[in-house]
């Protein structure tokens, strides 16, 4: 998918301002068994970041986080049954896993305290939840096995590694951590992080981190799924609320209606002489710029 | 056979049919049948002499003349299924080895060559013939050892000797011995008359001597030419130690003449395409080269360079006209070849270094260039490599030919600190020596003007010698200066060239400092005139090249005896300061670095203890500290590109923004492929109301495609705005809007300008 096309469909489907008033979103994060001291640090603190922005981005009440020696097999079960409980299809659920993983060339598994959780089960407990639009992060060594097996319709994976003969412990998680609330992830400025842009953020920091180090890439994170771009998984301020004032409804209105048309313009342009688009896009953007301009003054922001 | 056998016949089994040498041949035992053939050949009837080597490829009923007939017919594959037999029928005949290490030599597979050389003198320790292959195949690698078999021969062998005498004739003449090597050839000749050899090889070579003397129309190519109008070699051979000494123009001529009276000449072909294309005459240059390809396909430069013209696809030609501004120093121009991917973000930077070169060195060496300079950067070494030597994995970073120099780009030491401008900035201090001088300078002045100048003008001020130079300055390796330039040519130990390189650099430095410029400009000027090293000594300086050697060894006391006399204790104090690192001892790491540092304050390169020192300020949280470390390292010529970002945004820190832009541009010398650098330098050229340098950073930063696409269209949109340019600002908010609609600042900007 070229950048253009990518960033057509971002906007085109309005997701990044419109799903969140529309459907819940629903976040578990997982912090595994580290084993090492270092490791188990280090998994804290990135599933402690994560599950910080997914409260800011979700609500308090819709977040699970297990991590430490809470983190077992039957607590991630329940965990998951209640999540079957509590959401509608038109939810979205994000499932974040933080930790060791293994691969034997035939299972992998998420090393968890007590007996572990292998990637069938991961699967079927995924299956079971009824939101239908769904992202899962495995940021564990290994995660690579079951990239293909986990995406189903709806359902976008990201993994840390390409395979899961890729067993280091990877760096993923961390940089992934950090892409929810780096501005720099935001590509498209519009305040939200979707999966598409963590994925983007958090891949090209794994390989310079690797590249800075002189060392060989031991992990290449990978995406699957085609939802990558509309699921938004942090939000860089606070949630919108419905406009109440009847005048910034509209304004919203037409500032969503103006989107459209520009996405629509951007697909044009192949078939356009370069100066005709640059004109027609100066006179939709400043219409926005314009409509903005309007929303900020109703809500008392400084322009 | 054994296994190692069978490879040799592998590799030339693959090979093609045409690989065709015109070889005198010297040897006492070669077969009277064979003699006969190559006197038709030598005399220039070569119909006739390949009608005989073709008759003897059938009639013989020895194989081992009927694999020399076929390697004289020009059939290398056939010769060598002949040897393969030919070792099965003699498996004891020394001769029968040496004949086939010839054929590898004449296909350019040396060291197989040299292989079978060894087990021929295994057989029979003193068989000259095979003892003079191996001379041969360490003269192709201007190795040291040439002598060393070469006088093996002649003591051992004295009537089988002229192979040996002419291959000590071309060394010597190759380290411009002109003398002694005349006397070689004379020896040569000698027994040429003796044996009632070829005296064309000799005649050749005599040539060169009157070429290197200054007589260019040599009576003793006319001698050769009377002897065979078709030996191409007569001129071939002079032209050779025109390119040795870097006059391409002189040799491409010559060359022109041996593919004239001898079309199939092809390693003239070959010379004449890689000269050619040291002088930028690329379609010449691969018809040659085409040519030649035909006639030995299994030359390696052959194929390297014809490869690299297909790459040249890869790259952009920017012509860059001369700056013409009244008062300006004269310039003629200059024609960038960059590859594309690079062009956009480094063009501007190679362009402002190429004029500032041009304008710093016409000044003080009071020439003007003739021509534009062309100036190539590769992001691939082995691209550079070919373009220098048709050969990969040489271990330069840069070259010149007169106008063209060319070198490895930026892209290609991304992961490491090459600094490309000190580089560029060496590169066209040649330009200068070798045009002022016709090509006439020798290497070592050439070398030592180009380091004194990276050392006091260019953007890297500051010694940067090595640590091995140090020792070898210590062990008295330096050689005088008369002899300077066998430590480039003919190096007799590892690191020798590069302890060349500074000795020639101190030696300038000297000069400059003794005599002042005019003493440099005075040697450039004698060696234009022809002299040699001694006398441009003597002549510019007054002062006899003894003198100046002890002289010289007193200057350097004096300037690095302190740091010499430290040198095991300095070593120490890095070692201790390494150990200090790796335990994460802040405290250690900060006194051993200083002390380090106090040992050889000048060290900034790979492992310089300043670094050290800065990062254990910086984990003891001593800022204050850790920036005038930084500033010292800068000041002394350190240029590790984290070392020095890290001090820009320290001195940021401290509102002392001018000097962090200083350090910025620095950073651009080593590291214009990061991105950083260009959006930290654009902004703070924004600030400082520079909004047209500003606009230059910007571009490079969009060039260089960052992650944030939108807000590097946006910077650029505002340096153009600041620039009075409102009609770029228009189009690049429109790029970074059209990427992110709701880009606030962007979208203000938009109706400030479009309003």
């Amino acid at each position: 998918m070229s950048a253009r096309t990518h960033l057509a469909v971002l906007a085109a489907l309005g997701a990044v301002f419109a799903a969140p008033a529309r459907a819940d979103l629903y976040y578990l994060v997982v912090g595994g068994l580290g084993g090492e001291a270092k490791y188990q640090e280090q998994f804290d603190k990135d599933t402690a970041a994560v599950a910080a922005v997914a409260r800011r981005t979700a609500g308090n009440d819709h977040v699970v986080v297990l991590q430490g020696e809470s983190a077992t097999r039957a607590a991630l079960v329940k965990a998951f049954d209640s999540l079957r409980t509590r959401t509608k299809p038109a939810d979205s659920l994000a499932v974040v896993l933080i930790g060791h993983g293994s691969f034997d060339g035939d299972t992998y598994k998420f090393n968890l305290p007590g007996p572990d959780i292998d990637g069938g089960e991961l699967k079927k407990l995924l299956g079971g939840v009824p939101a239908r639009t769904q992202l899962v992060v495995n940021a564990t060594s290994a995660s690579g096995a079951v990239l293909d097996s986990w995406v189903a319709d709806g359902r976008t994976v990201i993994t840390a590694t390409r395979s899961g003969f890729e067993r280091n412990a990877t760096r993923f998680a961390e940089v992934f951590a950090a892409a929810l609330t780096d501005g720099a992830a935001d590509i498209n400025k519009n305040g939200v992080i979707t999966a598409q842009e963590a994925f983007d953020y958090a891949s090209r920091a794994v390989a310079d981190s690797y590249k800075d180090k002189g060392a060989l890439a031991t992990e290449h994170p990978q995406l699957k799924g085609g939802g990558a771009a509309r699921f938004m998984v942090a939000r860089l301020g606070a949630a919108p609320s419905a406009p109440a004032n009847p005048e910034v409804a509209a304004l919203t209105t037409e500032r969503e209606r103006l989107d459209g048309e520009i996405e629509a313009l951007k697909e044009r342009r192949e078939q356009m002489a370069p100066d005709a688009y640059l004109d027609q896009l100066q006179k939709l953007l400043v219409q926005l710029a314009e409509v903005q301009g309007k929303i900020d003054a109703a809500q008392g922001k400084p322009q | 056979m054994n296994l190692r056998r069978l490879a040799y016949a592998l590799v030339l089994a693959g090979c093609g049919t045409g690989a065709h040498a015109f070889t005198i041949e010297y040897s006492l035992d070669r077969p009277a049948p064979l003699v006969a053939c190559d006197k038709q050949l030598y005399r220039g009837a070569r119909a006739d002499a390949m009608a005989c080597y073709r008759k003897l490829i059938v009639d013989s009923t020895d194989n081992r003349i009927k694999a020399d007939a076929a390697r004289a017919s020009g059939d290398a594959r056939g010769a060598n299924g002949f040897f393969q037999v030919a070792i099965k029928d003699y498996p004891q005949d020394a001769r029968v080895r040496t004949r086939w290490g010839e054929l590898f030599l004449a296909t350019h597979q040396n060291s197989e060559a040299a292989k079978l050389f060894q087990e021929a003198l295994e057989q029979d320790p003193k068989y000259a013939p095979a003892m003079l292959g191996l001379a041969k195949v360490a003269a192709s690698g201007f190795e040291e050892k040439t002598r060393e078999y070469a006088k093996k021969v002649i003591d051992e062998a004295p009537d089988q000797a002229v192979g040996a005498h002419l291959l000590l004739a071309r060394a010597a003449l190759e380290d411009g011995a002109i003398d002694a090597g005349d006397k070689e050839i004379d020896k040569a000749l000698e027994l040429v008359k003796k044996h009632d050899f070829s005296p064309l090889e000799a005649y050749a070579l005599k040539a060169s001597v009157d070429l290197l003397r200054g007589t260019t129309d040599s009576p003793w190519t006319k001698r050769a030419l009377a002897l065979n109008a078709g030996y191409g070699e007569a001129y071939a051979t002079p032209a050779y130690f025109y390119v040795i000494t870097r006059r391409y123009r002189e040799a491409i001529d010559l060359l022109n003449k041996a593919v004239e009276v001898e079309p199939d000449l092809y390693s003239a072909h070959t010379e004449l395409g890689v000269n050619l294309l040291r002088e930028n005459r690329i379609d010449e240059a691969q018809q040659h080269l085409a040519i030649a390809y035909r006639g030995d396909p299994f030359s390696a430069p052959v194929v390297n360079t014809l490869r690299l013209i297909d790459s040249f696809s890869n790259f952009v030609v920017l012509r860059h006209e001369p700056d013409t501004k009244p008062g300006s120093v004269p310039n003629k121009g200059s024609l960038l070849r960059l590859h594309k991917k690079e062009a956009p973000v480094i063009e501007p930077y190679v362009l402002d270094l190429v004029n500032r070169t041009i304008a710093t060195y016409t000044k003080r060496y009071g020439f003007e260039l003739k021509e534009p300079v062309v100036v190539e950067l590769y992001p691939q070494h082995d691209d550079f490599a070919v373009r220098t030597s048709g050969l990969p994995g040489i271990g330069l970073l840069g070259v010149t030919f007169g106008y063209l120099v060319a070198m490895d780009s930026p892209a290609r030491h991304a992961d490491s600190d090459f600094h490309w401008g000190t580089t560029l900035w060496h590169e066209m201090a040649h330009v200068f020596t070798l045009e002022a001088t016709r090509h006439l300078v020798p290497r070592w002045f050439s070398e030592g003007v180009s380091v004194y100048e990276e050392w006091t003008t260019g953007p890297l001020h500051g010694r940067h010698i090595p640590p091995p130079v140090l020792k070898a300055i210590k062990d008295g390796k330096f050689l005088p200066v008369a002899e300077l330039d066998r430590g480039f040519i003919r190096p007799t130990y590892e690191q020798q060239v590069i302890v060349s390189y500074m000795q020639a650099g101190l030696t300038c430095e000297y000069v400059a400092s003794r005599f002042g410029q005019a003493g440099l400009k005075a040697m450039l000027d004698q060696f234009g005139a022809g002299k040699d090293t001694a006398q441009a000594v003597e002549a510019a300086l007054k002062i006899t090249p003894a003198q100046f050697d002890k002289d010289f060894k007193a200057y350097v006391e004096q300037q690095l005896g302190t740091v010499i006399a430290n040198y095991e204790s300095w070593q120490h104090a890095l070692a201790e300061t390494s150990e200090a690192v790796r335990a994460k001892d802040w405290r250690l790491v900060a006194a051993k670095s200083a002390e380090a540092i106090e040992l050889n304050p000048d060290f900034v390169d790979q492992g310089s203890p300043y670094i050290a020192k800065a990062r254990a300020h910086k984990e003891l949280k001593e800022t204050a500290l850790m920036t005038s470390t930084l500033l010292e390292y800068r000041k002394r010529g350190g240029y590790d590109p984290d070392a020095l970002l890290s001090l820009a945004t320290s001195l940021t820190e401290a509102n002392r923004t001018d000097e962090a832009t200083g350090v910025l541009k620095d950073v651009l010398m080593v590291a214009p492929l990061r991105t950083e650098v260009h959006s930290q330098l654009g902004d703070r050229l924004l600030a400082a109301g520079d909004a047209a340098d500003a606009v230059v950073e910007y571009k490079a930063l969009l060039a260089l495609a960052p992650k944030d696409m939108a807000d590097a269209h946006y910077r650029l949109a505002k340096a153009y705005l600041a620039a009075g340019d409102k009609t770029g600002s228009r189009e690049h908010l429109l790029y970074a809007l059209e990427i992110a609609p709701h880009y606030r600042e962007a979208q203000q900007l938009l109706l400030e300008v479009v309003r």
